[in-house]
């Protein structure tokens, strides 16, 4: 009898419960946030954290049995291609995210100018730019091997000759390729760094630059004074968003260069990718992996340090 | 003070002609590729190997584009591309939006930090994670399916999305929330009969936002997909590269451009949109 009654109170408390239970799940924010939890847990942490693991093993992409052992990570260190690869990385993405941000912030402060003394034209310019970024990586690097090659078809070289300029070896000198492949990636990543500048341009207030007019202030000092100093946010932002993903470029090399001429333009990603997936070193690519998330992290808190401090209502 | 007032404009109609020479200077350089893009593919194979002295082709032909487009293979990479694109982009709507209506209308600790996390996962390059999903999906037959592909586009564009319909759903007064509310509708109904409807030009600019970068993807399929009949145009072209040489340059142009007009034509009918959510986005940091 008192378990029939327990039975029965459970069953009208959960018949009370029923809809009230509906409507305490739904006004708990976790219970909205568990579809993107799921997908991020089972697409970015578990690989992740196996990423670390394989780095401490022998595998392979191929075999499947494998065991723990620190060979691989000594080898990968001692592995002389290693320094040359970082070096290439380095100074393919110094060049890249200088070259953007500053060709972005050029631009932006010339559509605004531009915008500010009612030109025409201005939007074009933008949209011009902008079609760049939505070009895939991929068709950007074929597209500049058409520009860059040394065949009849090259379209530089072609212009070159034209004007009786003795062509340029592109992509097959060592150190032009590098420059190739900093120009095409500019090409392509420029309009982010422009489009950043340009919303943050809009945001600074105008008074400024009229109290700075009223001292009599010229162009270059508005720019030194006025503009850097508040787009420092801005700067350290974008510096953020475009080294990481100038890290992480490799389409747009792969189909440029593959790479070469021999290891020339090899960056960091593009070498993880040959170790995993062409020599099938699983364990290898993992220690790589592991390199490039460091990389990105340590340089994001490098940036982060310069930041202005946040007020306190956001 | 006339004299003044003359040089001070005196320098502003040089500071405009400044800009306008700038200005184009630097559409030339943005444009240049895409124009030789245009001009290989407009070409026949004797006219490629005259290079930039027939910038424009003095017998232009649409031969190129009829043999790509008569390809049954190659229609099938382009829809593989739409269909891949477009479904990582609802997919990623769906699995974002309950999140983005999470941060715009609760308020709980932890929040902001929660928002800049997701964010940090668009940090990780997608090499890094599929080194180990590779492997991982082989083992879960999920090699060479387009089903695994989009599961990955959808875990890419998530954290990107999840901030995008964020700032819409903000956009979106409360009052008529609460109106619904009151009238005894549950929050789920709520944010499904009124938050989305409401919020659908956000939606729209971030599906189209996301569909673009999706048809970029390249090393996903690339890895993911082995089988010719199933890979996305970029892949295919990146192929086709691998196979052609020089005397097929002009085919291999006619393909490129076709494989990036879509997205221009898509970035330029909602352009507006797209830089609203950009722009709002790097405002925000």
């Amino acid at each position: 009898m008192p378990t029939t009654t327990a039975a029965a109170i459970g069953a009208a408390q959960r018949r009370v419960a029923g809809p009230s239970l509906a409507r305490r799940i739904e006004a708990n924010p976790f219970t909205w946030l568990v579809p993107v939890a799921v997908m991020l847990g089972v697409f970015y942490l578990y690989p992740i954290l196996d990423v670390f693991r394989l780095g401490l093993t022998n595998a392979s992409l191929v075999g499947s049995d494998e065991r723990y052992t620190l060979v691989t990570l000594r080898a990968m260190f001692e592995n002389p291609a290693l320094l040359d690869i970082l070096k290439t990385t380095f100074v393919f993405t110094i060049a890249s995210v200088i070259g953007q941000q500053v060709f972005g912030l050029a631009i932006a402060l010339i559509v605004m100018r531009g915008e500010r003394r009612k030109l025409r034209g201005m939007v074009a310019l933008r949209t011009i730019v902008l079609i760049a970024w939505v070009i895939p990586g991929i068709a950007n690097g074929l597209i500049w091997q058409m520009l860059f090659s040394e065949a009849p078809f090259g379209a530089i070289n072609s212009v070159l000759r034209m004007m009786h300029i003795s062509p340029v070896a592109w992509l097959s000198d060592p150190n032009i390729a590098m420059l190739s492949a900093v120009i095409s990636n500019v090409w392509r990543g420029t309009a982010f760094s422009m489009i950043v500048f340009y919303a943050a341009l809009k945001a600074i207030d105008p008074t400024l630059y009229e109290a700075a007019s009223v001292d009599g202030a010229g162009h270059l000092q508005k720019l030194r004074f006025i503009t850097l100093p508040q787009l420092r946010a801005a700067i350290l932002v974008n510096s953020i968003l475009v080294t990481i993903q100038t890290l992480n470029t490799f389409d747009a090399i792969i189909s440029l260069t593959g790479g070469g001429p021999g290891r020339a333009t090899e960056v960091l990603s593009l070498f993880t990718f040959n170790t995993v997936f062409r020599n099938y070193d699983l364990a290898g690519g993992s220690v790589l992996s592991v390199l490039m998330l460091v990389i990105s992290l340590v340089l994001a808190l490098f940036y982060a340090s310069f930041m202005p401090r946040r007020e306190a209502s956001e | 003070m006339t004299h003044v007032r003359m040089t001070h404009e005196a320098r502003e109609k040089w500071g405009d002609a400044f800009t306008y020479l700038s200005a184009i200077v630097i559409a030339a350089f943005f444009l240049t590729p895409l124009a030789w893009l245009l001009s290989l593919s407009l070409r026949t194979r004797q006219e490629v190997f005259l290079g930039a002295s027939r910038f424009i082709p003095k017998r232009p032909t649409l031969d190129n584009f009829a043999q790509i487009l008569s390809d049954p293979t190659f229609l099938l990479y382009l829809w593989n591309g739409l269909k891949l694109s477009a479904l990582g982009g609802l997919g990623c709507l769906l699995v974002a939006a309950p999140a983005a209506y999470a941060f715009s209308r609760f308020w709980f600790s932890g929040k902001s930090a929660l928002m800049m996390t997701i964010l940090a996962f668009q940090m990780i390059s997608p090499l890094v994670i599929l080194v180990p999903l590779y492997r991982y999906m082989a083992r879960l037959g999920l090699l060479n399916s387009h089903f695994g592909v989009t599961m990955v586009y959808i875990a890419i564009g998530v954290p990107m999305c999840t901030w995008l319909v964020k700032s819409a759903i903000d956009n979106i007064p409360k009052s008529l929330e609460e109106a619904a509310a009151i009238d005894g509708c549950s929050r789920f109904g709520t944010f499904w009969r009124i938050t989305l409807p409401l919020a659908a030009p956000g939606l729209a600019s971030a599906f189209i936002l996301i569909v673009i970068l999706n048809w970029s993807q390249f090393l996903i399929p690339f890895l993911l997909l082995n089988k010719d009949a199933q890979l996305p145009i970029s892949v295919a072209i990146f192929n086709f590269a691998g196979t052609s040489n020089a005397s097929s340059t002009q085919v291999l142009a006619a393909a490129c451009l076709v494989a990036v007009v879509p997205a221009i034509i898509a970035f330029l009918l909602l352009q507006r949109m797209i830089v609203g959510a950009l722009t709002a986005g790097a405002v925000k940091g």
